[in-house]
């Protein structure tokens, strides 16, 4: 036996159209050799055809002359009573925001919509169903509110009908609990009183910097002093209602934030003001009090901008299904998935996530846990054994009896863990601009008390004067200006480059970090390419030709891969039939018939491959401990079709010798029969993603590096070569261990950044001063994390985190600026000589000079970054 | 000069009908989407030539 490597290490992912391919009409996708059509217009598969003309018999063709390819592939199965739970009535009370006699309206989460003609053709759907009233879409936040008519349809025929066009509904657990969000008005309201009273109250002040309107204001300056106050008290009232509050909370926790020194200088320029106003001494400083808010609410405003359409608090709820089917004596029945309790016996059909622990009773399991671990290949699971929650059936449907409740199982109880509760006590995060405030008002208060030293023997009136406006310039305007405007044009310079942040705050986490811990699989490996070898006796072209024939006909992802891999022109097949959880059996036009798929399916092999997979090798569960028994050998063999099959791997670790080849983790392998006598086998390899050496490489010179692994420690001479002798390697780490070697290293006082992808991970990502979620698809689940990042954009981690370096300098570059600032006024201030208009000047231009500053400085380092 | 009284009166008054038109607008949810609508005013209205064509159900 000797190898042949098909292909060279990282294979191209898409299908290249070859010149023969056409498009299809509706998705856009390369057509087979023979596409179907309807009107000329051909169409890789039935699915889109039913799209095209659903659409086309409504008029709504314009669909496809809005954007490029708007088309979304119909992948998943229709299976009949999908949809049913959401008839029942509890289901309903959660998911519909109003209701009437005749009509009801709910928004619903659609991940899918991607263009302009999404959004028209969802607007149009009234035009497909009579029955809708109403359609609008949030396109950022990737929602639609429907709303319809209860006597001409209902709530599953609505899902129904989205699903129909493509546009499948996002209804989880998690939306359940929770009402669609309503966008928090708040701040608008603050912001629009600020602005009015700013403008109005430096209408008023204006008088007072002018010499020629002197008679003036000696007629009216009472009356504007007392005008001033009615439009600063609801500023003061509501608008900086905020900055006292974070302050007070600051102060109940022992610590002094940047707000402190706000609400102190805040309350003190109105308090001076007051008084002046009452007295009838002068105009007050309310001018600067309207102002300094109103740019500090913009401040807020700014950081408060960020992706409204990710979900950066998503836990296993966000992932797990509404409604399952139990089983009962009297039938099947939907329940929601809470009701679901231990001894529960639920049908889990194609495609469809499993709740709960529980033991298989009767099917075939093909369970694609890759949100689990990010891992695409499935495992098999046979009667008897017991299978994890979060995986996902392929395959023909399952018996499953319950053995452990929802949030009890082996992956959901994680979620009870304390460090999943501990981070709504609010923001113990120690930003710099919470800390240069604290020195800050221990400057300010220093001073101040020097100034009472200092002038109180020499002039009462002076002393008095010089206190207060020391007070008054201890707002540190600027000071908290410069963070939201330098990180917030930062967020938006990461969200360019696909590196979605949650919230600003995670940008100084990121620079401050000096560890960087990875999850292997689906993180440093890429679960979308494989690298494929063939070991065995070398194969004719036409034997080829019949395999990738064969195998191109099943839905499995290794079948699909193989296919790909192979990439022959079509063979004519006299028959191909498909054994879910086995193989598949295909007989050529020739006559030659080929079984291909597990070792017990194809015929005893003698050689050691075909060994009994290693318990320790499955790779889709591999952090998932085993108690169940061997599963490449099926207790019996399941003849049923039309089921979208599925090839089951016959994982193994007994590789050949020869067949070490430099890539990636243990392999997958495929075994090859050709009529009646064994061929040989194809291997299936995670490959590292492309840019990883030069990434990691990088990453070494600067930070501590370690790989937390569910898997066995296979790749550890690979991943030691890869990371550097200093690295920290663990493998077989179970989502718990993963989240307490992070606590660990915090502990030791260390920043550490996570980077992972699946479920598993979610302990560690959340445990971690900043969690990055990987995915390749955004609208893919993603656990709770700080930030998300595009999978293919983990070449660029370099330079991401140089970058926010380079933005923690520009913070403090316009910190220095603006104690500039805070200089001279202090200056005036302890000599007595800040008055109204030394105050009106200072204090926007000081602001306004910061925010430029800030937001230049930032293009500029992207720009230096090439970013 | 009293005037001036009247004058700065009204001119609040202006100032407060456009505040409360502000608050009336975010109220209304016409902040919470800076993005659709600059969609939408692209598409065109086509009324569908012929009416009330069979609802495909599947």
């Amino acid at each position: 036996m000797w190898p042949i490597v098909l292909a060279p290490v990282a294979v191209p992912v898409l299908l290249e159209p070859t010149a023969t391919h056409l498009a299809c009409a509706h998705c856009g996708d390369a057509c087979p050799a023979e596409p179907l059509r309807l009107a000329e217009l051909p169409f890789c598969c039935a699915g889109c055809r039913t799209v095209y003309e659903l659409l086309a018999t409504s008029q709504l063709c314009t669909y496809y002359a809005l954007g490029e390819r708007p088309g979304l592939k119909i992948k998943e199965v229709e299976l009949p009573g999908r949809f049913d739970y959401l008839a029942s009535e509890a289901v309903q009370a959660h998911l519909l925001s109003f209701r009437s006699a005749e009509r009801a309206r709910l928004t619903l989460h659609v991940p899918q919509m991607h263009c302009t003609s999404c959004i028209w053709l969802l607007e149009h759907l009234p035009r497909l169903h009579a029955g809708v009233v109403e359609a609008r879409v949030q396109f950022l936040r990737k929602e639609i509110t429907i709303t319809y008519l209860l006597a001409d349809i209902s709530l599953p025929e609505v899902v129904q009908l989205l699903a129909s066009v493509g546009y499948e509904p996002q209804i989880t657990l998690a939306e359940l609990g929770a009402q669609p969000h309503r966008a928090s008005h708040t701040l608008y309201y603050q912001l629009g009183l600020a602005a009015f009273a700013f403008g109005n109250v430096m209408l008023l002040a204006l008088p007072d910097y002018f010499s020629f309107v002197e008679d003036l204001q000696a007629g009216f300056g009472r009356f504007f002093g007392y005008l001033s106050l009615a439009l600063a008290l609801p500023v003061l009232l509501y608008s900086a209602r905020g900055f006292f509050r974070s302050a007070g909370q600051g102060l109940r926790q022992r610590h002094i934030n940047l707000d402190f020194p706000i609400s102190l200088g805040l309350a003190s320029l109105f308090s001076v003001s007051t008084l002046e106003v009452l007295a009838g001494r002068g105009p007050g400083y309310f001018d600067s009090f309207t102002g300094l808010v109103f740019f500090m609410l913009i401040g807020k405003w700014v950081q408060q901008r960020t992706y409204d359409a990710l979900r950066f608090d998503r836990d296993y709820t966000a992932y797990f299904p509404v409604a399952v089917t139990r089983l009962t004596p009297a039938g099947e029945q939907s329940i929601s998935v809470q009701e679901l309790a231990v001894g529960h016996r639920i049908r889990v059909r194609h495609q469809e996530v499993i709740p709960a622990d529980a033991v298989l009773r009767r099917g075939a399991g093909q369970i694609d846990y890759s949100f689990v671990s990010g891992e695409s290949t499935p495992v098999a699971r046979a009667a008897g054994d017991l299978v994890y929650a979060g995986g996902r059936q392929l395959g023909e449907a399952l018996e499953l009896e319950v053995v452990r409740g929802v949030s009890q199982g082996y992956l959901t109880q994680l979620w009870n863990n304390p460090a999943f509760t501990k981070d709504a006590a609010g923001p113990t995060l120690e930003t710099y601009a919470n800390h240069a405030g604290r020195y800050f008002v221990a400057l300010t208060l220093l001073l101040a008390a020097g100034t009472l030293a200092y002038w109180g023997p020499r002039d009462q009136a002076t002393m008095w004067r010089a206190f207060t406006s020391v007070l008054v310039i201890a707002c540190p305007c600027a000071l908290s200006l410069a963070t939201p405007f330098a990180l917030g044009a930062a967020l938006r310079v990461l969200g360019r480059h696909k590196l979605y942040l949650k919230n600003a705050a995670v940008i100084e986490t990121l620079a401050r970090a000096d560890t960087l811990v990875f999850d292997k699989t689906g993180t440093l490996t890429d679960p979308t390419q494989s690298a494929v070898q063939y070991h065995g006796r070398p194969l004719l072209v036409a034997e080829k030709q019949l395999i990738a024939t064969a195998a191109a006909q099943s839905t499995h992802p290794l079948s699909q891969r193989l296919a790909r891999e192979l990439a022959t022109e079509a063979l004519p097949l006299a028959a191909c039939q498909e054994y879910p959880g086995q193989g598949l059996h295909a007989t050529a036009a020739s006559g030659q018939a080929l079984r291909l798929g597990s070792a017990a399916f194809v015929g005893a092999f003698a050689s050691p491959p075909a060994q009994p997979a290693d318990r320790l090798s499955l790779r889709a569960s591999e952090r998932l401990p085993l108690l169940s028994k061997e599963v490449s050998e099926p207790t019996e063999f399941s003849t049923q079709t039309g089921t979208p099959a599925a090839l089951m791997p016959a994982t193994t670790t007994g590789r050949p010798a020869c067949a070490d080849g430099p890539a990636g983790a243990p392999e997958t392998s495929v075994y090859v029969a050709l009529d009646g006598e064994p061929a040989g086998y194809f291997t299936f390899r995670n490959v590292y993603r492309p840019a990883l050496p030069a990434v990691l490489a990088a990453l070494g010179q600067r930070y501590r590096l370690a790989v937390l692994s569910g898997d066995t420690d296979a790749e550890r001479p690979r991943l030691r070569a890869l990371l550097g002798p200093a690295a920290e390697l663990r493998f077989g780490q179970s989502p718990a261990d993963k989240l307490a070697y992070i606590a660990a290293e915090r502990a030791q006082g260390h920043t550490v950044v996570m980077i992972g992808d699946g479920l598993n991970d979610a302990g560690a990502l959340r445990a971690a001063n900043a969690g990055i979620a990987l995915t390749d698809t955004l609208t893919n689940f993603s656990p709770a994390c700080d930030a998300i990042l595009e999978a293919g954009e983990l070449r660029q981690l370099t330079t991401f985190l140089g970058f926010a370096r380079a933005c923690l300098r520009v913070v403090l570059v316009t910190f220095v600026l603006s104690l500039c600032y805070n200089a001279v006024g202090l200056t005036l201030a302890v000599q007595g000589r800040f008055t109204p208009i030394a105050s009106a000047i200072l204090m926007p231009l000081s602001s306004l000079s910061v925010m430029i500053v800030a937001t230049l400085l930032v293009r500029w380092a992207a720009r230096h970054h090439h970013l | 000069m009293t005037i001036i009284f009247l004058l700065i009166g009204l001119s609040l008054l202006v100032a407060l009908l456009f505040l409360a038109a502000f608050l009336w607008a975010v109220r209304s949810g016409q902040y919470d989407d800076a993005y659709t609508p600059s969609v939408r005013m692209l598409f065109d209205d086509e009324a569908p030539a012929e009416p009330a064509t069979p609802v495909r159900r599947r």
